[in-house]
Order: structure tokens, then C-alpha cells, then sequence
């Protein structure tokens, strides 16, 4: 993600002080983190607070987000899951080949180029990186936990309920019907995956960003 | 970049409501707008808000960040400047300006470009394609981004680092000492001598005024 705007908080640090706590010393080599959970949790936010405390251990990560690999962009998505109807809405919307594919990549350190949507334009850019040396993959969306790789799940809850939802997207968008099933149709599956998760957090979260 | 960490504050939005007017009255296709600024002036800050104001209004903005053109890695900035002397080499030359133009040119014909792109997480130099068909506008921001050729408005924001170390230390990028305070002075020195070209100046209290 390009123009993502992150603003951590000291819960989002003492979650990450968590999960390195609950890893433990020996952390093995190219080792995956997934954390997934609800719109709006702050999954990215503790991505990048973790990120950072590995950085200061001296171990390299990269964050992959998933809404990257979205299989429809950005601005043709809303349209296509209208005319495809809310049972289109799931995990099998993003390009999980391709995801497995990066995975691969950081594993064989090898150059990999993956997808990265840009905030502000909304266009789906190219990013080409070298897992040479890279530690780490810290991979957030709402159903990363899927991830059959991954050493690590961390599932971030966040009550679902209208009064919130209307605070949360206040202003920013009209919430319409469509959109509101989509978000309990989200919730469902999200909530789904939460029994093969490893640690939860609740950081109660305000969400800064909006994208469908 | 990937992994900056912006704090866009209501200056940020009221300067950046300013500049997105004055862009709408000068609009012309392909259309290129530079800020520069002191290190922790708020460049990207407002290049995010001006971008983010302008697709409101239908127009596709691209930010371009010039600090990802950057010749030396970031890893190996520091030994490079001080084996060399911090005031022989901090300045325009630590940049790549020919890629950068480039992947201006790119912008302008409506191709696809790649350029470099630091992920501030793994301090890695990562390579961005963009497909700059559908992109209206470019927002380039950087230290000495006034200078790049061919820009349409040009914007100088005032405050130098005397008035942003307290932003520097917030944002934590990097630990103050007396190397970090060395480049600075010497930054301020080089970016201050481009001020005469602005169209527009920020000034210390973040006011819009026109040169």
C-alpha cells in the first residue's frame, strides 16, 4: 500500500511487545506473521509497530498487505461485487495464487513483484522487491490467518455494531444497504477464522482510513 | 516511500485546501506542482492532503517523494557523508536527477514508469511501476524539489529546522546528534538559496501567501 496513513498508539506497541515476547528467543528463519481480523481493527498499524521493534533487534520484515491482491481494483470493485452479488464478497475476491506466489519468493529469497494500490489514486501499482536478507513477512488482511505458511496468527477484534460502524464511516461515505451487508458478510467470515488463531487484541480502534 | 508514518494536522488540511484552489485556478493538463521545504517541514504532509483534495475533485494526483532518489543507499548515507565531508556533499548532487526525469517524462507521456521506492521498514530500495496513463497531475515533494525542471507551481515552505527538531524528535526517523545537526544546517543552506524561485510560500505559521 501506497499513502497508507498509520498512526500508532501505545496499545498497538504493547501488542507488538506481546507477540515478540510470546515468540520467544529463537525466532526461526523467514518466518511468517499473519494478522487478520475485522475492517478498521488496526491490522496494519500493529503490523507496522511490530515491524519496527524487529528493525531495532536487527531483523529485517516486510509488511505485505493483503488488499493488494484484490483480484478486481479498487475503483472497478464496488461495481463488480454489485453485479455479482453479496455472496461474491469473500476471501476467494483476492488472488491468493499470486499471494502464495510472493510467499514462495520471500522463502527462496528472490526477487518477487508484487501489486501495491496506491491510497490516493486508487490504481494498482507495481512494487519490485528482493527478499535477500528479509527475515520476516508480516502479512495483514482480514483473512491473512488463512495462510497455511504462516508460524504466527494474530486475530484484532473489533465489536461489530451499527451505532459504531456510523462513528467509524461518519461522513465518509454513505453507508448503503449494500455496503452494510457486505460489512456483516465480512464479519462472518472473519469471525470464522478466529479459532486457529495463536494471540488476540482489541484495540477498540478508530478507523482513519475507508477503502472498499 | 512505503512505511512513512505522516502526522497531517489541521495546518497541514487549511495549506493544503489553499494550494489545491490555487492549483484548480491554474489547471492545465499533465500538470506538475513541487514542494520543498526543511527537513520535517510537512512536504509530504501537504502533498498528501493536495492530492487526496485534488481526486475530489476528479483529478488524479500522483505524489512523487524525491527522497527515494536518493544516489546512496539509506544504510550507507551516513558513512558516505562523513567520508566525504558533509558540506562537500549534501546538497542537490546526493540525488538521482536523471531518473527522476525520467520517470517525469514518463508522467508526461502517459506511460508506464519505474523508479525507485525506499520501504523505510527494511531500508531496501524497492522498484515501483506506475502506470502514469490514467495520472493527471504529479505532486513532487523533497528538499530540493523546486528545482526540478518544467514544474508549473512551485512551493516553498518556510519553517527550517530551527522551528521543526521538535517534529523531527516526534516522528523519531532519526536520533539527533551532531552529524544529523550538521546535514541539517547544511540542507538549510542549500534549500533556503532556492526560495526566490516559489510561486508560493507556507509561511512559519503555515499561512498560504503567493510571491
Amino acid at each position: 500500500m501506497l499513502n497508507d496513513k498509520i498512526t500508532v498508539t501505545p496499545k498497538h506497541e504493547q501488542a507488538a511487545d506481546v507477540i515478540i515476547d510470546f515468540m520467544g528467543e529463537e525466532i526461526k528463519p523467514k518466518f511468517i506473521i499473519a494478522i487478520g481480523g475485522e475492517v478498521g481493527s488496526g491490522k496494519s498499524t500493529l503490523a507496522y509497530a511490530l515491524a519496527m521493534k524487529f528493525k531495532k533487534q536487527g531483523l529485517r520484515s516486510k509488511i505485505v498487505d493483503l488488499d493488494d491482491f484484490y483480484k478486481v481494483s479498487p475503483l472497478e470493485r464496488k461495481q463488480w461485487r454489485r453485479d455479482n452479488g453479496i455472496e461474491s464478497v469473500g476471501s476467494d475476491e483476492y488472488d491468493w495464487g499470486k499471494i502464495i506466489h510472493v510467499i514462495n519468493d520471500f522463502y527462496e529469497d528472490n526477487t518477487s513483484v508484487m501489486p501495491c494500490v496506491d491510497l490516493i489514486t486508487n490504481y494498482v501499482d507495481e512494487i519490485k522487491t528482493s527478499f535477500k536478507g528479509v527475515d520476516l513477512m508480516i502479512i495483514n488482511g482480514l483473512y491473512a490467518t488463512k495462510i497455511e505458511k504462516a508460524d504466527l496468527r494474530v486475530f484484532i477484534e473489533l465489536t461489530y455494531d451499527e451505532t459504531k460502524e456510523a462513528q467509524v464511516f461518519g461522513g465518509k461515505e454513505e453507508i448503503t444497504a449494500f455496503r452494510k451487508q457486505i460489512l456483516e458478510r465480512e464479519h462472518q467470515m472473519v469471525q470464522a477464522l478466529k479459532a486457529g488463531c495463536d494471540l488476540f487484541f482489541d484495540f477498540d480502534a478508530n478507523l482513519d482510513k475507508y477503502h472498499l | 516511500m512505503l512505511g512513512d508514518v505522516l502526522l497531517i494536522t489541521e495546518k497541514h488540511q487549511i495549506a493544503g485546501q489553499a494550494i489545491l484552489e490555487y492549483v484548480l485556478a491554474n489547471r492545465k493538463e499533465k500538470m506538475m506542482i513541487a514542494i520543498s521545504g526543511e527537513s520535517g517541514s510537512g512536504k509530504t504532509e501537504l502533498a498528501h492532503v493536495v492530492a487526496k483534495g485534488l481526486r475530489k475533485h476528479g483529478i488524479m494526483a500522483k505524489p512523487l517523494h524525491i527522497d527515494n532518489y536518493y544516489r546512496i543507499h539509506p544504510l550507507q548515507r551516513t558513512e558516505w557523508r562523513k567520508s566525504h565531508g558533509i558540506e562537500n556533499v549534501v546538497g542537490p548532487g546526493e540525488y538521482d536527477w536523471e531518473t527522476l526525469r525520467r520517470n517525469i517524462k514518463e508522467f508526461k507521456e502517459g506511460k508506464p514508469s519505474t523508479g525507485p521506492c525506499v520501504d523505510l521498514v527494511t531500508e531496501q530500495i524497492d522498484q515501483l511501476t506506475t502506470d502514469y496513463s490514467g495520472i493527471d497531475m504529479l505532486i513532487i515533494d523533497g528538499l530540493y524539489a523546486i528545482k526540478t525542471e518544467n514544474v508549473d507551481v512551485r512551493v516553498f515552505i518556510e519553517l527550517t529546522y530551527h522551528e521543526t527538531k521538535k517534529a523531527q524528535a516526534v516522528r523519531g526517523k532519526e536520533p539527533q546528534n551532531e552529524y544529523r545537526m550538521k546535514v541539517l544546517e547544511t540542507e538549510h543552506q542549500q534549500v533556503q538559496a532556492l526560495k526566490s524561485s516559489a510561486d508560493i510560500f507556507i509561511g512559519m505559521d503555515y499561512a498560504f501567501r503567493l510571491a
